[in-house]
Formats: structure tokens, C-alpha cells, sequence
């Protein structure tokens, strides 16, 4: 019989249990009986023989090892009892439960959306990105990607995509939407059937330009088709020109990438229709491609990698120009290549230890609870051992009821955890890229929220339940107070002393959050935020060519200027701080030449006369630029500070000139020197970056920046209408003001700030309860010491003096091992400190003097009431 | 004065109750009975721990068991040997008599032999 069916036939057990001793029992009686004895004395023989019948069956019962199970229900109605009895208890336990194990399934449902959730390909474990980082993100450039694909063994299959955005007219409506160039190979090395149709191949990807298909993501074609079977076949204008849709991927794939939500995929052959930009795929310096590889099965990655890393070598001697010093390295498939990785690493690594320890802080408060109660029901905890209950049935039975207590919470928690996830979506980085919005709580978090909270009930019902099954019988039994035996009040202490530590801990990392977010307002961006805003557009969209799109320009930057209350008005392909980065190999005039990777690079963007104002940027030498150098052969750009002092140390800048297209030129003449600003996050290095002079259209998005005397949110309205007046059809996006701009880079800053701003406060809030709890029995615990002292002549003051001390010196140690901690532990956010040390001293003064005032506060009305104690009432108490 | 009584060593009782089960189904009460009369009384089966172990050899599947009626026209709960304890069976008795004789062996010894 299994387990679980006599578990099942529990009442069909006892019965025969029963039944069984019944028959020995008269068996017995009646042999006894058959000697000569009375039946009176034979029964009674028969029973002494046997033994106490309850106790036989108890141990027949243990036997059948399915006691715990079966006792289960009878512990559960007896847990459930006991929590009813003490409502208000039972209230704060699973509220406090349910934050700390909400909090958890919630940023455990974040990390496991970006890291633990694999990609819906085949075998995801096998795909891994290739990352060549010589530009600092983690891109190669397509023929190197071909010389990698064809010379490798490692791999069954090597793909190479991009990350782009087009514009698509479909039913006469022009809208930029986001999609992928992928190789042929692409979907068969990721292996994905379509829903519909059929994805392109190898073969439709051989030549450039010639392969114009698509494949829809199937919510585009929900959204866009209808899901109606007939869009197969159907064409979509893309950059006004035709592609023919040939399938639909199945619901829920995205591609290779987990975060990005894209709508289309076209053949990579595709690149310069799709981006209406210069043909990158000959361009062996051109490094702006994503790729990934299906590792053979049995070849591990850091196998593969060695592999890669002699073909990098290779490629390195055969064209030294472009490759030397290159690198390669493998990382799981789906963040950017290796990009997102760290960062969202580092930043789950960190929320999931702070959300940890609220839980243990939550359980420290739980366990303190416990120990008060556990006190309260010594008598009855006496009284069951006293009878005979094994302390293991008692500890059993007093988990059980903990564990009940976190289980509510638990699911309680995960209520809260919807609610939460739903709250940190609302945290959408102010980008345009479509991101993935959906956290999911599936079935992974669901397992992590029932493991972590049956090991939070044992965790905080394990102490107090083995101390309180072990009491001095006699004297738990007479009803005496103990006078706080030693083991007990340290145990209590040490949960005082934990709970102070670990709010420390948790505070000190929201304070330096929050400075690090008042520090990252006030760096220095390179712009001037206020009295501005943005626009931007896309004349691809439209079919422009190079002298409609310049002439839509001009006259747009004309109007715009006329237009009442603005100041400025100007163009550029990015702005700084839009996570928009293009980088390129510098070479600079009379300088020594490097080769391939060990290049030095830039930032560069493009700019109009007019922008530079525009954004408020300070020119601290020479000139900006003007329209008469359109008008000019020469090449001029503005370069930074940065930029200036790492190639022209010492010197004027103004006057030289650089190449970022090799020694073929063109060359570009530095005219003026720009403050240095941040250009990706707020928190790097000192980055040199140059603006070139936007002469000539390239194609792709442009943004325009206008500076306006007052209140910018007036001035858009009469903008739009003169975007309008050009060109009715052209879609206008990522409309902003400049301060609303900002909330990009100092998107992760907020995040950081406020949840960790948040969990702070719930620690705060968890440990004053802590604190009040543990000092309030304890001044019930000493209440009759308290009674002695004052019949013996204490004055109030010193009984008020005993009792905060003892709460003092608990917080006071709590602070010093909670601050030796954070001085350890707050390194790991230097990564959202913006400059502000780890060990920010006005941070860990602040919040150890507010510690130590709440502390104080939650002392001062138990060591009131301690004062208030009637010695009479005291003392006749027992 | 009763005859002296032994106190069985650990573990025995479940080598001693699989040896009678194995001569054919038994009943608990039947089991106590004849391991008081073929031990001629020596081994006295405490009744109050025979019953906890039929329970867990039954449990770890040597023993199983069915309702049958015993000649008085009773029903009672009859014991049989399972595969596992018939293995089991003889492995441990193998072991007792290697021990036993170990045993005796040594207690043999004369003193002053052993050299």
C-alpha cells in the first residue's frame, strides 16, 4: 500500500488498528479463560499484557511513518484555532509576512523575466551571443560575421540581426514601428515554426535588395491584419517600397532578443531598403551587428569561444585595418549581446538581497511575536509534555502552525505580488523602443514564492518552537513568571539586536539610493533641461530623397525659428542621453596611427546650425556652426572637452582635424570646443564625443530641439502644426521637453531610488514594530522586578532609565554590526551612486541618528508604562 | 519463581517474528504464542511492542497482510511473508549465525589459551 492511499484510508486504519487489538485482546482472555481463570481476571490479565492499548496503538501509528501526514489536518484545525484566538497577532503576522514575501515574488518575477525565463527558441540552452566589445558594446561588423559563420566548427549554426526601426505604410496609415534584419538563417538556427506561412530562408537572403518579404510578429498581425489568414501574400509598404508579407511567427516568439518587442522581421540583404542608410554589409569596420550562435551538442561554450578567439586571431592578420587587437567573447543569447547583462545583473543582484532581507527582518519580527506568545502559552505547552507529548510531536504541531501563518502570507504575498509587478511596469523607461511589459508570474515564481515561504515559516518558527518545548516544567506548570531565564531573553535580544541591523542595513542602502538620485540631477548633463523640447521624424517614412529631405529641413528649421517665443530651433541624428550611441574609430591628423580594434573611438553626432543653443550646451571655445558652412567643401565639427584634451593636450584644438572614416578621409576641422556632458548614462566616464556638421542627409530617424522664452508645452502645439503644413503625412514622435528627456538617464536612478527608498521604509516600519514588541514584554516580563525596585524605594526616573537602557544598548549594538555590514555590502551599488561614495558619511550619520530616534521612541512608551507599574498590583500578581 | 527471562537484543524481535510469519499466515496474537512456546518460555515477547513492529515491517513491505477468518469463524488480521522479507529473512538470519557462533566462539575460548 502507498502512502498516500493509507493516508487516504486513515479512518479504515484505525478501525482495523482497533479491530486487531480487539481480537488479541479476547483471544488472550478467552486462553486464559480455557486455564480456569474467571473471566474478570483473565480481561485483566489479557489488558496487563498487552500494555496500555492507547500507547500500543500510538506506536503502531508512528510505525506506519505517515504520522506527520496524518496528524496534518488535526495540527491544521488546531494552528487555525490558535490564530483565531489571537486575531491582532495573527493580523500583524501575515501583513508583515505578506510585504516581505511579496516584495520577494515580485522582484524574483523582474529576474526571472530577464534571466532565468529562456528564450522561446528550440534548446535556448545551446544559443549564445557573440560579442566582439572593441567599441564597448557588443557588435561585429557583417563580413567579419561571415568570416566567423564559415570558418567555425563549433557551431551548427551562426545568424547576425539588427535592432531596427522603419516606417510602414500599411492601409494608407504611415507609422514608424520596430522590427529585426536578420539573416536567412535565422529562423531555422533558432528553430521556430510559423504560425503562418512560411519565414524566409538562406535563399532569401542572398542578394542585397533583391529578397523584399516579411515576417510578422503575431501580434502585429493580430493588431494590424486582423488575424486574418489572407495577410500571407499581402504587401506592405516599408520606406515606400513594396514587401510581400510570407509569414506570421508564433504567438509569444519575439526573436532573439527577451526584452525587445519588435513587429517584423526582413532578410538582413534587406539593410539598405529597411534603414534607407549606406550598405554596412561590405563594410568590414563597420561594427553594428548583433550575432548569435547554436553551439553543437557536446561542445561547451568556453570550447567555442577558444575556437572563435583563433578565428578572431586570423582575422586580425588578414586585415589588420579594421580588425587588429579585436576580441571575442560568448554569453548567454537575449540581453544585447553581453550589454544588458551586467547591469541587470548587478541591479537584480542587488534588489533580490535587499528584498531578502526584509524577509529575514520580517521573520526576525515573526519570531520575536512567537517567542512572546510561546511564553504566553507556557502553561499549555507544560501541561502536554508533562501528560506524555513527545517534544517532537509538540515542535510538529507548532510548526505546523507557523508554517500555516506563512503560507497565508504567502498567498497573501502573491496577491500583493500582482499588485507590485503591475506598480513596477508603471516604471516604463520614457523610450520609444517596445520593450516587453509583461513580468510573469508563472510557474518558477510561483514555486519560488511556496519554497520561500514554507522556509520563511520554519526559519521563524524553529527557535521560538524548540525553546518553548523545553520549559522548566515545574515552575511553567505553578504558574511563575520566570524572571526571564537567560537563553530565553538572549534569543530575544539577539532577534532585537538582527532586526536594528539589517533596517540599518536596508535604510542605509535607500539613503544612498536617494542621494544618488539627488547627485544625478544635479550632474552636469552637457544641456540645459529647462524651457525646451524635442521632436522627431523620419523622412524615410515618406520615400524623401537627399534634395526633398534637405529642402523639408530648411524650411522647417525656418518656420520653426518664426514661430513666437522661440529662440532656437535646430537638427540632430541623436541627442545625448536618448541611449542612442554611435561610435566610431578616430584618426587623427599628425597622430600616430592605430589599427582595428586598438583604434581610439568617439561619440559622434550630427548637428545644424542652431542646435547647440538649442540645447543649452555652454561653447567654451571657437564657434558654432553656421549655415555658410553648408555652403563650404570643408568637413567641421564641435568636439567636447574630453576629446580635446585626450588628442590635442596642451594645444588649441581649434583648427585641426580628425577622420572617422579612416585615412581615406573625409577629414573634419575642429571649430569649437563644447563643456563636456553625458551621453549614455549619467554615471560614466568622462566620454569624448563630437558633434560633425549635418550637411548631407543620410536617411533615418532626425530629431529638433527648440529652446523657447518661456514654458516649452505652448510651443508644441504651433510646431506640430508646422511639421503639418510640410508634410501632412509625416509621422512625429518621441515628442518631449528636454526635462522630460532627462527622465531617461536618470530612469534607472528613480527605479533605484525608489524601491530601495520603499524597502527601506518597510524596514524601518517592521523594526520599530520589533523593538516596541520585544521592550513591551519585557516590562511585563520584569513587571514584578519592577514592583520589588519601587516598593524598595526606585524613583520613577530610574525605573523609566532601566528600562530604556536595556532597549539603548540592544540598538546600539545593532547599529555597529549593521554598519560594519553596509560599509561591506554597499560597494555593490556603486553602479547607481552617480559619484556618491559607498560609504557616504552623511547617509550613514543620517540614518544611524534616525535608527537610533526611532529606537528611542519605541523604548519610550514601554519604559512609560513601566513606570506607571502599582507595586501592589506587582507583587500580588502570582 | 518463574524460570529466568531473557531480554531480546536489539533488533531481534523482526528477525524472530519474519521467522514465524514465514512458516504460513499468522495472526498477531498466534505470532506471540508460539514465540512464547517454542522459546519454552525464554524469549518473552513484550505484547506491547509486537504489534508497533509488525506495523513497520509491514510498512517496509516484508510483511503484508490480509482479513481472514480464523477457525473460530473470527475475523483477524493474518500475516504473510512478502518477497522482500523472505530475502530479507535470510540475510539476517545468515548474519545471526555468524554472529552467534562468533560469539560462542570467543565465550569458548579457554583462558590462558589465547596467545
Amino acid at each position: 500500500m502507498t502512502w498516500w492511499r493509507r493516508l487516504w484510508l486513515r479512518k479504515k486504519m484505525e478501525e482495523e488498528l482497533e479491530k486487531e487489538l480487539r481480537f488479541h485482546l479476547d483471544q488472550h482472555t478467552a486462553d486464559l479463560i480455557a486455564q480456569g481463570l474467571d473471566p474478570e481476571e483473565a480481561r485483566r490479565r489479557a489488558r496487563l499484557a498487552l500494555g496500555g492499548q492507547e500507547q500500543v496503538k500510538e506506536q503502531c501509528r508512528d510505525a506506519r511513518g505517515t504520522r506527520w501526514l496524518e496528524d496534518l489536518p488535526q495540527d491544521l484545525r488546531y494552528g487555525a484555532r490558535m490564530l483565531l484566538k489571537k486575531p491582532g497577532f495573527t493580523l500583524i503576522a501575515i501583513l508583515t509576512l505578506s510585504l516581505g514575501i511579496g516584495a520577494n515574488t515580485a522582484i524574483f518575477s523582474l529576474v526571472n523575466t530577464a534571466l532565468l525565463r529562456p528564450l522561446p527558441v528550440e534548446r535556448p540552452e545551446q544559443l549564445v551571443s557573440i560579442n566582439n566589445l572593441s567599441l564597448g558594446i557588443p557588435v561585429i561588423s557583417f563580413p567579419n560575421y561571415r568570416d566567423f559563420r564559415d570558418r567555425m566548427n563549433s557551431f551548427s549554426g551562426m545568424v547576425a540581426f539588427r535592432v531596427t526601426s522603419l516606417g510602414l505604410s500599411n492601409n494608407g496609415v504611415n507609422e514608424r514601428v520596430w522590427g529585426y534584419l536578420a539573416t536567412g538563417n535565422y529562423f531555422q538556427v533558432l528553430g521556430v515554426k510559423p504560425a503562418l506561412g512560411r519565414f524566409f530562408t538562406p535563399d532569401d537572403d542572398k542578394s542585397p535588395g533583391a529578397h523584399p518579404v516579411a515576417v510578422l510578429t503575431y501580434d502585429c498581425w493580430q493588431k494590424r491584419f486582423a488575424g486574418d489568414p489572407r495577410a500571407i501574400g499581402k504587401t506592405v509598404i516599408v520606406n515606400g517600397r513594396n514587401f510581400t508579407v510570407i509569414g506570421v511567427a508564433p504567438q509569444g516568439f519575439y526573436g532573439s532578443e527577451i526584452l525587445y518587442r519588435p513587429e517584423i522581421w526582413f532578410p538582413m540583404m534587406m539593410l539598405a531598403q529597411v534603414e534607407a542608410s549606406y550598405n554596412y554589409l561590405e563594410e568590414r569596420g563597420n561594427s553594428s551587428f548583433y550575432a548569435q550562435g547554436r553551439l553543437k551538442s557536446g561542445v561547451t561554450a568556453p570550447q567555442a569561444e577558444a575556437e572563435l578567439k583563433t578565428i578572431a586571431a586570423q582575422l586580425a592578420r588578414d586585415f589588420p585595418n579594421e580588425n587588429e587587437g579585436m576580441g571575442v567573447t560568448l554569453s548567454p543569447a537575449g540581453l544585447l549581446g553581453s550589454r544588458m547583462r551586467g547591469p541587470i545583473i548587478g541591479f537584480s543582484a542587488v534588489l533580490m538581497a535587499v528584498v531578502g532581507l526584509v524577509l529575514l527582518l520580517a521573520c526576525a519580527n515573526l519570531a520575536d511575536l512567537l517567542l512572546a506568545r510561546a511564553t504566553e502559552r507556557r502553561k499549555e505547552i507544560a501541561v502536554r509534555l508533562a501528560i506524555g507529548a513527545s517534544r517532537w510531536r509538540l515542535v510538529r504541531q507548532l510548526l505546523t502552525e507557523s508554517i500555516l501563518l506563512s503560507t497565508i502570507g504567502g498567498a497573501l504575498g502573491l496577491l500583493l505580488a500582482y499588485w507590485l509587478v503591475d506598480a513596477m511596469m508603471a516604471f516604463k523607461p520614457p523610450i520609444s523602443i517596445p520593450l516587453s511589459t509583461e513580468l510573469h508570474i508563472d510557474g518558477r515564481v510561483l514555486l519560488f514564492t511556496l519554497i520561500v515561504s514554507t522556509l520563511t515559516g520554519v526559519i521563524f518558527g524553529l527557535a521560538p518552537t524548540l525553546q518553548s518545548t523545553k520549559p522548566d516544567l515545574v515552575p511553567a506548570l505553578k504558574d511563575e513568571v520566570s524572571m526571564g531565564g537567560y537563553r530565553r531573553s538572549w534569543l530575544r535580544n539577539g532577534l532585537v539586536v538582527s532586526q536594528v541591523s539589517l533596517s540599518l542595513v536596508l535604510l542605509i542602502c535607500a539613503g544612498l539610493a536617494v542621494r544618488g538620485l539627488q547627485r544625478a540631477q544635479s550632474l552636469n548633463p552637457g544641456l540645459t533641461p529647462q524651457n525646451a523640447v524635442e521632436m522627431s521624424f523620419d523622412l524615410t517614412l515618406q520615400g524623401y530623397d537627399v534634395s526633398r529631405a534637405v529642402e523639408f529641413r530648411r524650411r522647417l528649421l525656418e518656420h520653426v525659428r518664426a514661430l513666437p517665443g522661440v529662440q532656437y530651433a535646430g537638427l540632430s541624428t541623436f541627442l545625448p542621453l536618448s541611449l542612442i550611441v554611435k561610435n566610431y574609430p578616430i584618426l587623427v591628423e599628425g597622430q600616430p596611427e592605430q589599427r582595428g580594434a586598438n583604434m581610439p573611438t568617439v561619440t559622434a553626432s550630427t548637428a545644424t546650425p542652431g542646435l547647440i543653443s538649442a540645447l543649452g550646451a555652454s561653447l567654451l571655445q571657437g564657434r558654432d556652426f553656421t549655415e555658410k558652412d553648408d555652403e563650404s567643401t570643408q568637413n567641421f565639427a564641435l568636439v567636447n572637452e574630453t576629446l580635446a584634451r585626450r588628442f590635442w593636450a596642451g594645444q588649441s584644438p581649434l583648427g585641426k582635424r580628425f577622420s572617422l572614416a579612416g585615412p581615406a578621409g573625409p577629414w573634419i576641422e575642429v571649430i569649437g570646443v563644447l563643456q563636456d556632458g553625458k551621453y549614455f548614462s549619467l554615471s560614466e566616464e568622462p566620454t569624448p564625443f563630437v558633434y560633425t556638421n549635418m550637411r548631407q542627409w543620410t536617411g533615418g530617424p532626425l530629431t529638433m530641439v527648440v529652446r523657447t522664452a518661456s514654458e516649452p508645452q505652448n510651443a508644441i502645439a504651433a510646431i506640430r502644426r508646422e511639421f503639418q503644413q510640410l508634410d501632412a503625412r509625416l509621422p512625429v514622435f518621441d515628442v518631449r521637453t528636454l526635462v522630460e528627456h532627462m527622465a531617461i538617464p536618470l530612469f534607472p536612478a528613480r527605479v533605484a531610488a525608489t524601491l530601495l527608498g520603499s524597502f527601506g521604509l518597510l524596514a524601518l516600519l517592521l523594526a520599530s514594530i520589533g523593538v516596541f514588541g520585544m521592550m513591551s514584554h519585557a516590562v511585563t516580563q520584569r513587571a514584578r522586578e519592577i514592583g520589588i525596585r519601587m516598593a524598595l524605594g526606585a524613583q520613577a526616573g530610574a525605573i523609566f532609565k532601566l528600562v530604556v537602557d536595556q532597549g539603548l544598548i540592544l540598538t546600539a549594538l545593532g547599529l555597529c554590526i549593521g554598519l560594519a555590514v553596509a560599509i561591506a555590502g554597499t560597494r555593490l551599488m556603486s553602479g547607481f551612486l552617480y559619484g556618491v561614495s559607498a560609504l557616504d558619511v552623511v547617509t550613514f550619520t543620517g540614518v544611524s541618528l534616525l535608527l537610533s530616534l526611532v529606537a528611542l521612541l519605541a523604548c519610550y512608551i514601554p519604559a512609560r508604562r513601566a513606570t506607571k507599574v502599582d507595586p501592589m498590583v506587582a507583587l500580588r500578581s502570582e | 519463581m518463574k524460570p529466568t527471562k531473557s531480554d531480546l537484543p536489539q533488533g531481534t524481535l523482526d528477525l524472530l517474528i519474519l521467522k514465524v510469519v514465514a512458516l504460513g499466515p499468522v495472526h498477531g496474537y498466534a505470532i506471540a504464542q508460539r514465540l512464547e512456546q517454542v522459546s519454552r518460555g525464554v524469549v518473552q515477547v513484550p505484547q506491547g511492542s509486537l504489534y508497533p513492529a509488525l506495523h513497520r515491517l509491514e510498512n517496509r513491505g516484508l510483511l503484508a497482510a490480509d482479513w481472514k477468518a480464523t477457525e473460530t469463524g473470527r475475523e483477524a488480521k493474518f500475516y504473510r511473508l512478502t518477497r522482500k522479507g523472505r530475502a530479507q529473512l535470510e540475510t539476517e538470519s545468515q548474519s545471526w549465525q555468524r554472529l552467534t557462533e562468533a560469539v560462542g566462539l570467543i565465550l569458548r575460548m579457554s583462558e590462558g589459551g589465547a596467545k
